[in-house]
């Protein structure tokens, strides 16, 4: 490894004198002589003050030079060594800092890894009271945009890059100039923030600058139900929602899993409520009303298929049922037809579910939907009883104005200045009002941006913002709970915080956003806080007290409330001529935010599967009746703008609705867009469709197909699970008669067929081989303790439990895992070939999407999800077809892979039964999407090696990537090595943790012996991610760990456990919860109906001799197979 | 030379029902099996010959293309995925196994049983099956996704003292297919040693004369040379025989071994044996019904020559079509729902097209040679063998493909389509055979002079013709 430390230089000969008298001096003439030697940042050195500003500093720029970089055989570096080693700096090992993602109006506690001073994982913060340390999925992508390459980079004036001192000058002439006319002309457009800072610096300069105009955009507005309420208790007041006392949940068209605001604490109280100890459990019911498929409609037990723009009608009718007395109510109801097909039983039944659990039921609507609902919802959650049990209001900001009346202003000529914060509204503003057009009425557009997007284009002067990892700020989550958002690097590009922006502007004398947010800490804190509570804040992640601050008294104001259900209009039924159209969040990209980024870009859409791109979803009955299927090309006109897109049959999804999601469709031009891993990705904007009038769902649509077709990478193409016990479910009455269901279920639970089959002690039929796993047991104690522990540890065996019945299939774990093991992305060309690399996926299974299946069972279909991952079998199939041995056992059960010694046979993968090996086909850590198939034999070729270079310039043997390459690389865990092409790979359980963990406990260990890992310290990538808690990982020897204790479950079953691979993960059946009044019942779910029918099996009986708690499982079942 | 025709000594009377029908026709004198045989070396270079050698090598260049293009980029370029991680690779490898097989079972199992008749067809199956072999060799090779490394397959010590994996039948592999290689080379090349050197006696040219010297070895005919080579001979026949039924057993195990429904079978050693037997005859027709006439054989490779084999291919294609049968049955039987899903979706499910095509080429097309008049008809004898050759591709692709396309969990289940790079590297590998053979045909002799000279009459010393009598010496 070469090593260059710069020093200044010297001359090799001659006689050695001081440099000067300056030295000697020690004169600033020198220091900065000396300064100029080193690299930009080094004058720090000087500055005792900022030296941790320094260590921060270097290590993003030396990190840049490539340093850190595992799978680089030889990395030349070129860094400076410490002169003073830093306090608690340890090279190589990582550090955790708490902060927070800010998230609109709200905000996620994280604990983010610094490896060697770059962040390359997002964690929950599990401290946090709200929280139990997972995260959603955004949260886990949002790292990779920190070291995007397309990231803004730069300061520039009317697209010209400037210096960023001159930026500031600009900021500082803004603040001269409006100071004297109080800010006339002055408009200010933000996004939602909940950060105290913010509003405190807002509330300033609302003073010094009164004639300011504040406004406020959200492409994607999750804040409905808080304006709503703001308006019915006559305060600012945002609910916060407590799922895990809700016995009785009511969503319409809210979807929490994936589309709503706090979704990773809605998922966490919503699992909660579910979690099912023992047969002798409870759990809630979910009831969803919903337009399109969506994981919350798949996680209830009653679902109810509607358009979008009919949920007011049902909501009016429930109302109606809980609310009699209610004439508002009453008169929307009568108004309001319920929509085509709606049995008037399900929401009677409904209604008496949720009045029978009166103060612990919730009714949730989604921020899609009209005020009018909103309205409903609040009063009804109040006839519940359910404010201050399950709906609890916290405090707000004050509205500000919105976007329609800052476009009248603008076309009025009254804003001088235009100051943008964040958002992209060239992007996202309601289409009719044309923002890139109106904003340029500004004299002086002025923004802050993370990326040079469609927005860009029009700005005069344009400052990139930092990343939350990069900058100072507060937040306050969903409870509000004050939260740090604290750096874990200096901005890579010099970027600039919205709380700097606006103190420079309102030409405050701090600017700097840590004296800022210490500024609010202090008044927080009450007073002047001391360094030490500053310092407690920071390392815990949030202040404590302020959680406290969640039971707002506020009561709602009926007339209000009345005077919106009085206003609601009534939209007409959808039909295939006058089609819905509902434009909504994206899963993945969001409101187009992540567009850039490739995590979120190739994972797959947890209903449709789709990667890369976006589509038209649709029922198969509106399919059919346009004449169209998967792939086709339509062409969807609302209020005379029309969009193509392709169409995509979502079974589950209401007729006559169809779905957009935003954020596709974007382009990579000269004047901005999107960045390269954006660009081109989906056919449409639906932005484009999106109107002032018609928000989010549109009426009055019409679609026609173009007769060209598009090709959609989906990741899995079959949604039957054919009648496989793969997923096992159950009602829950039947789970609590027959709690040992799950193990009866596969061809093990046949072996008794045969009378005299003899059986072992477990109740399974003797094998003729014996289990080489078992065989090693024995053996091992045969020959004596040395044998036994070098073949099986006594100390640790680890072991996986994922709760079916929690999973709401989020796919956080899905980027955890991606971010934590350097999994790299492929790109559209190779999910459509089927060479996806995600070590964990979501398997995604529609009950009656066989062939016989009736057509309501299409139409309205069952969804189970089940995270797949290396199951780390016992008597893995892997490791004995493998040639070289490059997959083998290790001494504690876990199943590794060795890179170096893997030749690529693939034959590993063609006999895993659960196909979770992923093969590198080509270099994908090397060449980009792009360049997959370019042979290095050709010229033209960008990579690591090329043949005419090699030949014609050896010096140049490897074409040096450019800096973006370099900078993508720093999102990598030094941890796990990066693979190259030819190599499979698989999930490893998170060996790195596994082994951080066991040195750690050793180290602590010492003399004592006692070198067991204690439960929870090992917590694999994926659970850590889990919101849910459906991700359980421990040691199997520790039977007090919760692994063991979860495998004891009755509900614990093995996938195609009766090959006898004895998987290491196991899973516990699902449970749902339906109500036996209600219309839609049905007397099993319906995946495991079609088990019983197609393989004429009955689990809830003891067929064939076996009988529950037989089969395999955890446990040694007692009860034996033999009767 | 003397016209056989003009110096016919009388011959006595024998009963038409005991007169075997003769190997080589037309009482054709040795020295005219000489003259005729080496007439295809040592004659001026026919213009089909080129015309077929310059699209082989055509063919060959396209296939080394795609080798490099897949070894340098990387195993993508392929349509292979997971779940199919195996797919046209494994397919043509089997496939080339497969008709590698013939040429082993004439010269060495036929020779054993004293079917005289192998000697007009088995140098040519012979070294049929080398090339064949060689082609096959190439896929296990670069199908892997780092083939620099392929060697660690072999049971080399090392400084890291880690040996192959001695459980995995892909091992096994490695093993069976080199070990028949070599035996096959070896059987093949002794039983050139006499005609090289007749080539030898007979160059005109000295660099003629220097190669086909070096390959006889010191050839003299002498009787010590004689017997050792017999003895040689008889030995290596024994060796090969177990080779010919292990290898195709062992190569089947790369699937019963494993636990992929549709794989995992007891059935497919004498099922894979019985196939290869089948394509390997199958090929052999193929190459030796055009080559026969072109080459103006038709006096050593006769009609008769091409019913027995005929024979062979329709035994064989019945007792894989037999086989077929028996998967189905098994899986029903089994109990096994996910055995039987395998099977329903090979007839029914997307590969329904490989799976009938396969069905009609292997077990509907062979029941034809229950006609004499067609195993007698050159033309339609040579359409069926190119049919046998489709169809056993199309049985490996089924196996492989359709097995490993929908196996346990349904949200991996995939559909494969082949990519220009699996498609020419395939047409490349005829190229390889294709140019290896034409060398071959043209450079050696491609009919065992000694041999069949030892199946004529005159080599008969009760025969009329044979024995040291006068006219029928040469």
């Amino acid at each position: 490894m070469k090593k260059t430390a710069p020093s200044p230089s010297e001359r090799a000969t001659g006689p050695a004198y001081w440099r000067s008298l300056d030295q000697l001096a020690d004169t600033p003439e020198f220091r900065e002589w000396v300064e100029r030697e080193f690299p930009e940042g080094a004058s720090e050195f000087s500055d005792p003050v900022s030296r941790r500003h320094f260590v921060k500093i270097m290590s993003a720029s030396f990190l840049l030079a490539g340093f850190g970089l595992t799978g680089c055989r030889r990395p030349e570096e070129t860094i400076l060594p410490f002169a003073e080693q830093p306090e608690h700096y340890v090279h190589g090992v990582a550090q955790q800092f708490a902060t927070a993602m800010p998230d609109r109006a709200t905000a996620l506690p994280l604990v983010v890894r610094s490896s060697d001073g770059r962040p390359t994982k997002i964690e929950g913060n599990r401290l946090h009271p709200d929280s139990n340390g997972g995260t959603d999925v955004f949260a886990q992508a949002s790292l990779l945009d920190l070291y995007d390459p397309d990231r803004a980079q730069r300061f520039t004036r009317g697209g010209n890059t400037v210096r960023r001192e001159e930026a500031l000058d600009q900021l500082r002439s803004i603040a001269t100039k409006f100071a004297a006319n109080k800010g006339k002309g002055l408009a200010f457009l933000s996004a939602h923030s909940s950060s105290p800072s913010r509003a405190r610096l807002e509330k300033a300069l609302r003073e010094t600058l009164p004639e300011a105009r504040w406004h406020q955009h959200e492409a994607v507005d999750l804040e409905t139900a808080g304006h709503v309420a703001s308006r019915l208790a006559g305060r600012p007041v945002r609910p916060h929602y407590k799922l895990e006392k809700a016995k009785r949940l009511l969503t319409l068209d809210f979807d929490f899993v994936g589309a709503e605001a706090d979704s990773a604490t809605l998922i966490r109280g919503f699992a909660a409520g579910r979690r099912l100890q023992d047969s002798h459990g409870d759990m809630s019911r979910l009831y969803a009303v919903e337009s399109l498929m969506t994981s919350t409609g798949v996680s209830a037990d009653h679902r109810l298929r509607v358009p979008s723009s009919a949920v007011q009608a049902v909501a009016a009718a429930l109302g109606a049922q809980l609310a009699p007395d209610n004439a508002a109510l009453s008169e929307l109801a009568s108004r309001s037809p319920l929509p085509g097909g709606v049995d008037r039983k399900w929401i009677v039944e409904c209604a008496r579910d949720l009045a029978a659990h009166k103060g612990e039921s919730i009714i949730l609507a989604g921020h899609r939907q009209p005020p009018a609902v909103h309205a409903i919802v609040a009063l009804l959650n109040d006839v519940l009883n359910n404010r201050g049990a399950t709906v609890l209001y916290t405090d707000s900001v004050p509205p500000a104005g919105d976007l329609a009346e800052l476009a009248s202003i603008l076309k009025a000529g009254q804003v001088d200045t235009l100051v943008v914060l964040g958002g992209n509204p060239v992007l996202t503003a309601p289409a009719d009002l044309q923002w890139a057009e109106t904003q340029g009425k500004a004299k002086t557009v002025l923004r802050l941006g993370y990326y040079e997007d469609e927005t860009f284009a029009g700005c005069q002067w344009h400052l990139p913002a930092a990343h939350y990892l990069e900058s100072w700020g507060d937040a306050r989550t969903g409870d509000g709970t004050y939260v740090p958002v604290q750096p874990l690097l200096a901005p890579l590009f010099g970027g600039l915080t919205e709380l700097e922006v606006l103190a420079r502007i309102g030409g405050l004398d701090v600017t700097r956003p840590h004296d800022i947010v210490r500024e609010t800490f202090n008044g927080m804190a009450g007073g002047s806080a001391s360094d030490n509570a500053w310092k407690k804040f920071l390392h815990d992640g949030f202040l404590a007290e302020t959680g406290g601050r969640l039971a707002l008294n506020v009561s709602l104001d009926g007339s209000e409330a009345a005077s919106i259900l009085r206003a609601a209009t009534v939209a007409p039924g959808p039909s295939v001529e006058n089609l819905e159209v509902v434009i909504h969040r994206d899963l993945k990209v969001d409101d187009g935010r992540y567009s850039n980024n490739g995590w979120m870009q190739e994972l797959p859409d947890p209903l449709t599967k789709i990667t890369w791109d976006n589509a038209v979803t649709l029922s198969r009955k509106t399919a059919s009746e346009i004449g169209v299927k998967n792939g086709d090309v339509v062409e969807v006109t609302l209020d005379g703008r029309t969009i193509e897109g392709p169409v995509w049959v979502q079974p589950g999804q209401a007729d006559y609705s169809l779905g957009l999601a935003v954020g596709y469709g974007r382009q990579r031009t000269a004047t901005g867009g999107t960045g390269r891993v954006g660009h081109g990705v989906g056919l449409f904007n639906a932005y484009a469709l999106r109107t002032t009038r018609s928000g989010s769902i549109g009426t009055g649509a019409k679609i026609r197909s173009t007769g060209r077709s598009y090709k959609i990478a989906s990741t899995q193409d079959h949604g039957s699970m054919e009648g496989r016990p793969i997923v096992r479910e159950a009602n829950l009455d039947d789970y609590k008669a027959h709690p040992g269901f799950a193990r009866n279920m596969d061809l093990e639970s046949h072996y008794g067929a045969i009378p005299g089959f003899p059986l072992d002690a477990e109740g399974r039929p003797k094998k003729i081989y014996e289990n080489p796993y078992h065989a090693y047991e024995t053996r091992g104690s045969q020959v004596g303790v040395t044998l036994d522990t070098i073949i099986k540890s006594d100390v640790h065996q680890w072991g996986m439990s994922i709760d079916l019945s929690a999973c709401v299939g989020c796919t956080a774990c899905v980027v955890a895992c991606q971010s934590e093991n350097n999994i790299p992305i492929v790109g559209k060309d190779q999910v459509s070939r089927d060479r996806e690399m995600h070590w964990i996926r979501i398997d995604r299974y529609f009950s009656g999407a066989s062939e016989k299946a009736a057509p309501e069972q299409i139409d309205d279909p069952q969804v189970i999800n089940q995270p797949m991952l290396c199951q780390h079998c016992e008597d893995a199939p892997c490791e004995s077809v493998c040639p070289v041995n490059a997959t083998v056992h290790d001494a504690e059960g876990l199943n590794v892979m060795a890179y170096n010694r893997c030749v690529g046979t693939r034959y590993c993968s063609n006999n895993c039964p659960y196909k979770v090996r992923r093969f590198n086909f080509f270099d994908y850590n090397k060449h980009s999407v792009e360049d997959r198939y370019k042979t290095p034999l050709a010229t033209g070729h960008k990579g690591s090696w090329n043949l005419v270079n090699w030949f014609r310039r050896p010096e140049e043997h490897h074409t040096v990537p450019d800096d973006q390459w370099e900078l993508l690389k720093l999102v990598r865990n030094p941890s796990v090595s990066v693979r190259m092409r030819g190599v499979m790979e698989k999930c490893t359980f998170c060996v790195q943790r596994i082994e951080q963990a066991k040195i750690t406990q050793k180290n602590k260990a010492g003399q004592s012996g006692d070198v067991q890992v204690p439960d929870g310290a090992v917590v694999t990538a994926c659970q850590q991610a889990c919101p849910a808690d459906a991700i359980v990982f421990g040691n199997l020897l520790d039977p007090e760990s919760r692994v063991s204790q979860l495998k004891k479950n009755e509900r614990d079953y093995g996938v195609l456990a009766f090959l006898d691979n004895r998987p290491r993960v196991t899973y516990l059946a699902r449970i749902r919860n339906p109500n036996p009044a209600m219309p839609d019942v049905r007397d099993n779910p319906l995946n495991l109906q079609e088990y019983m029918d197609s393989q004429h099996a009955n689990p809830f009986e003891a067929h064939h001799g076996a009988v529950e708690g037989g089969g395999h499982g955890g446990q040694a079942a007692g009860k034996g197979g033999a009767h | 030379m003397a016209s056989p025709a003009t110096s016919l000594p009388a011959i006595p009377e024998v009963p038409r029902e005991l007169e075997r029908q003769p190997l080589v026709l037309n009482q054709r004198s040795l020295g005219w099996l000489s003259d005729h045989i080496t007439a295809v070396i040592e004659g001026k270079t026919p213009k089909w010959w080129w015309a077929t050698f310059l699209v082989s090598l055509s063919l060959l260049g396209i296939g080394t293309w795609c080798v490099a293009y897949l070894i340098s980029t990387g195993v993508g370029v392929w349509g292979l995925m997971i779940p199919v991680g195996w797919a046209w690779d494994i397919t043509n490898f089997v496939f080339w196994i497969g008709i590698g097989h013939a040429g082993t079972l004439i010269s060495a199992i036929l020779f054993l049983l004293r079917q005289k008749w192998r000697t007009s067809i088995n140098r040519a199956a012979e070294a049929m099956t080398i090339f064949a072999v060689m082609c096959a060799g190439i896929f296990p090779l670069i199908h892997v996704g780092r083939v620099w490394l392929a060697w660690w397959l072999l049971p080399l010590p090392n400084a890291n003292s880690i040996w192959p994996q001695f459980r995995s039948p892909l091992l096994w592999d490695v093993f069976a297919v080199s070990t028949y290689f070599t035996v096959s080379l070896l059987f093949w090349y002794m039983g050139l040693i006499p005609d090289l050197a007749t080539m030898r006696d007979r160059a005109k040219t000295k660099i003629r004369k220097i190669l086909y010297g070096l390959g006889a070895l010191g050839w003299i005919g002498s009787n010590r040379h004689w017997s050792n080579y017999e003895k040689a001979y008889l030995l290596l026949a024994g060796l090969s025989t177990p080779l010919v039924l292990s290898v195709h057993s062992i190569v089947s195990f790369d699937f019963a071994v494993s636990q992929v429904p549709g794989w995992h079978t007891t059935i497919f050693p004498p099922y894979f044996v019985a196939g290869a037997i089948f394509s390997g005859f199958g090929m052999v027709l193929s190459l030796l019904v055009p080559l026969r006439t072109l080459c103006r054989l038709e006096d050593v490779i006769t009609t008769r020559h091409v019913e027995l084999m005929c024979k062979v291919v329709l035994a064989t294609g019945s007792m894989v079509g037999y086989a077929y049968g028996m998967e189905f049955f098994i899986a029903w039987y089994s109990g096994n729902p996910y055995e039987l899903y395998a099977f329903k979706n090979r007839a029914f499910g997307p590969y329904y097209w490989a799976y009938w095509t396969m069905v009609t080429c292997n077990v509907i097309s062979p029941q034809f040679f229950w006609f004499k008049k067609i195993r007698r008809n050159m033309v339609l004898v040579f359409i069926l063998s190119i049919f046998v050759n489709i169809g056993m591709w199309f049985e490996r692709f089924v196996i492989i493909v359709t097995s490993l396309h929908r196996d346990y969990m349904p949200a991996n289940w995939a559909y494969f389509r082949p990519t220009w790079v699996d498609i020419w590297t395939f047409v490349g590998t005829f190229g390889l055979f294709m140019t290896l053979f034409m060398l071959f045909m043209r450079f050696l002799p491609m009919i065992a002079i000694a041999e069949v000279k030892g199946v004529t009459p005159h080599a008969d010393p009760h025969h009329p013709l044979g024995g040291a009598k006068e006219g029928g010496h040469h």
